[in-house]
């Protein structure tokens, strides 16, 4: 399968600090992307280069096999909203979609009429003036109705309450469905992504973690409990993202590729939060203890 | 990408329109009254002697009646903010609000590359800011039209006297007239756009914009428009130098009406500068007759050493200035290009 996003050893640089390094990825076509991560990690970054709205200062970055942001055409298959969807505030929604129709050849102007209406949306109303939740759905339908292939939204849901949060998603889900796009969003909370995406991405510190279909990635991992024992001590093709110990018992989240056969081990399935946030701490313990022996070596 | 220009920009363009209007009412106003007090002056049809006197007898008239002085003055301020206010307003949001409400990451993810958005944003307001100054200008050259018909008669360049009405040559009305107005305008609106691309906020954009524009307005006049071409050179008797004999430096050019006198000094019969009235005659000075110095210094071979461009170089100056802020204003805009083009948002 095509990938929509090719990279290799990509990396952003803002003055001296790496806001995201040795970035190597192939997201195939036809999937909705899950982009996770703390605050911080990196992620509007990697989505800016993937937009073109930043040139990676290492590796590179191919998005539907083009240079992002090179060239109208480039421009016209990849749809962005941008976090907390900017909109101008002056221009009522009627500006807003005539903008989207003067500005892109492919502008679908039945789509975006419909949604408007769907949504309820005045089109005389200034945009300044629109809630959150329609302003993100404002900013949906441009980025939709210029028929992109790829759709690409920085944390969509971030400022949208409970309820606006899941028509958004509910909402952005129809559309994929409808013209049958790739998808990227991000999120630095997993449990928005757990119902839409079957392709997750972890950035944390500037950092892939781990990145997979859904599927995989819960077949993949385990979680095991035991009686107390030193995860040194695990045969090979075990890999330990977390572990955690009490007195008399280990309990491990493993990576591998078969299955666990130790019967000391008890092993259950892992729930797709539990595998992101073993990463999260994983890569925070990291950098504990890089920070510790940086003290030490003071 | 027009469209969407024009609709950004609207209540500006309105603003700007509203504003042209007004002075333009204001010159209609006043325009055919002052054109019918110069007809009535005299200066028409007059030969020989009789025009410097009629002229000055039309300016002397003009500075004491009601609105005139008050209108020169108000037209030539407002040709000379014109341009600042562009920049500051035009100019410095241009890019620097995107930036700063974030609404790039909208525009730029068009169908349309950015480099095409800002070509079409640039040309667009750049051209109105540019069409609006001269407009300015070219109305209210109009207006004083009779104004500098009567200067010229008076053959003063840069001249002041009593009256607030000034020479082509003067520092204000040289830059408010023919084609600067369009070079200043083009220049302020390219350097608003460039502030605001690099220090990526409006307000302070603003404000480095008015310093900027405003620290050239004043430099031009003072430092750089004097050496644009190089300036003649003559030496002349000190009677006819109309010598001001406070500093010894001349108040006319002779021989050479209307041209712009830059510096003038005496220098003695050896040929050597002198900034002070030699001893001998400055009893003469203070004496009972005040215009003897000037027969006193002609006798001890006192002369009067005058730089200055003559009147005929008005359009090669207008071209050359107004040439120069072009320039700088396509310089600007490469910077803006190559700022977006660089893709640090």
């Amino acid at each position: 399968m095509r990938a929509v996003i090719e990279t290799d050893g990509l990396g952003k640089r803002y003055r001296r600090r790496w806001a995201l390094t040795d970035c190597t990825l192939s997201v195939p076509a036809g999937h909705v992307v899950g982009l996770v991560g703390p605050n911080g990690a990196g992620k509007t970054t990697l989505l800016s280069l993937v937009t073109g709205l930043l040139a990676p200062d290492a590796g590179t970055i191919e998005v539907l096999g083009g240079t992002p942001g090179a060239g109208q055409a480039q421009l016209a298959r990849v749809g962005f909203l941008a976090q907390d969807a900017p909109v101008y505030a002056r221009l009522s929604v009627a500006d807003h979609l005539k903008l989207g129709a003067r500005l892109n050849p492919g502008w679908d102007a039945e789509l975006a009429r419909g949604r408007v209406d769907r949504l309820d949306l005045d089109p005389g109303q200034k945009a300044g003036t629109l809630s959150g939740g329609q302003r993100a759905q404002l900013a949906l339908t441009l980025a939709v109705a210029k028929r992109p292939e790829l759709l690409v939204l920085d944390e969509p849901v971030a400022s949208l309450d409970p309820l606006a949060r899941r028509e958004f998603l509910a909402d952005l889900m129809e559309a994929v469905a409808e013209h049958e796009l790739s998808v990227v969003l991000s999120s630095h909370l997993v449990a928005d992504l757990e119902r839409v995406c079957d392709y997750l991405i972890v950035l944390v510190g500037s950092r892939v973690r781990v990145a997979g279909p859904v599927d995989e990635l819960l077949a993949a991992h385990h979680l095991l409990t035991g009686p107390r024992r030193d995860p040194a001590t695990l045969p090979d093709g075990l890999e330990v993202v977390s572990a955690s110990h009490t007195d008399v018992q280990t309990t491990l989240l493993v990576r591998t590729s078969g299955p666990v056969l130790d019967p000391a081990w008890t092993v259950s399935e892992v729930a797709l939060e539990d595998l992101v946030l073993a990463y999260m701490s994983q890569a925070a313990g990291r950098r504990r203890r890089d920070h510790h022996h940086l003290e030490v070596q003071k | 990408m027009i469209w969407l220009t024009w609709r950004q920009f609207r209540v500006q363009a309105f603003t700007a329109a509203a504003a042209l209007a007004a002075f333009a009412i204001l010159l209609a106003a006043t325009g055919p009254h002052l054109a019918s007090l110069y007809a009535a002056s005299g200066i028409t049809g007059c030969h020989g002697g009789t025009c410097g006197v009629a002229a000055s007898d039309f300016l002397s008239r003009l500075a004491a009646t009601g609105p005139y002085p008050i209108v020169y003055l108000l037209g030539i301020g407002l040709i000379l903010v014109a341009p600042a206010i562009v920049g500051i307003f035009w100019g410095a949001p241009l890019i620097a609000r995107e930036l700063e409400t974030r609404t790039f990451t909208l525009a730029w993810n068009q169908s349309i590359t950015r480099t095409r958005w800002l070509l079409v944003k640039l040309t667009l307001t750049g051209l109105a800011a540019m069409a609006v100054t001269e407009a300015l200008s070219l109305i209210y050259a109009w207006w004083a039209d009779p104004i500098g018909k009567a200067i010229g008669l008076l053959g003063l360049g840069d001249g002041s006297s009593s009256h607030p009405f000034e020479g082509q040559f003067s520092s204000v009305i040289f830059a408010t007239h023919g084609i600067t107005p369009l070079g200043y305008a083009a220049f302020a609106f390219a350097l608003g756009t460039a502030t605001g691309a690099l220090i990526r906020r409006t307000v302070p954009a603003m404000a480095v914009t008015l310093a900027i524009f405003a620290a050239a307005q004043v430099a031009m006049p003072l430092g750089v428009r004097p050496h644009l071409i190089p300036s003649d050179r003559t030496i002349v008797t000190i009677e006819s130098a109309g010598l001001d004999f406070g500093n010894l430096t001349a108040t006319v050019v002779p021989g050479q009406p209307g041209a712009w006198l830059i510096s003038s000094s005496a220098i003695n019969a050896a040929g050597q500068p002198v900034s002070d009235l030699p001893a001998a005659c400055q009893a003469a000075f203070s004496g009972l007759k005040p215009s003897s110095p000037g027969a006193c210094l002609e006798s001890h071979g006192f002369r009067e050493v005058i730089a200055y461009e003559p009147a005929s170089r008005y359009w090669p100056l207008q071209g050359i200035e107004t040439g120069i802020f072009l320039a700088l204003a396509l310089a600007l805009a490469g910077f803006c290009f190559w700022r977006l083009g660089r893709r640090r948002t």
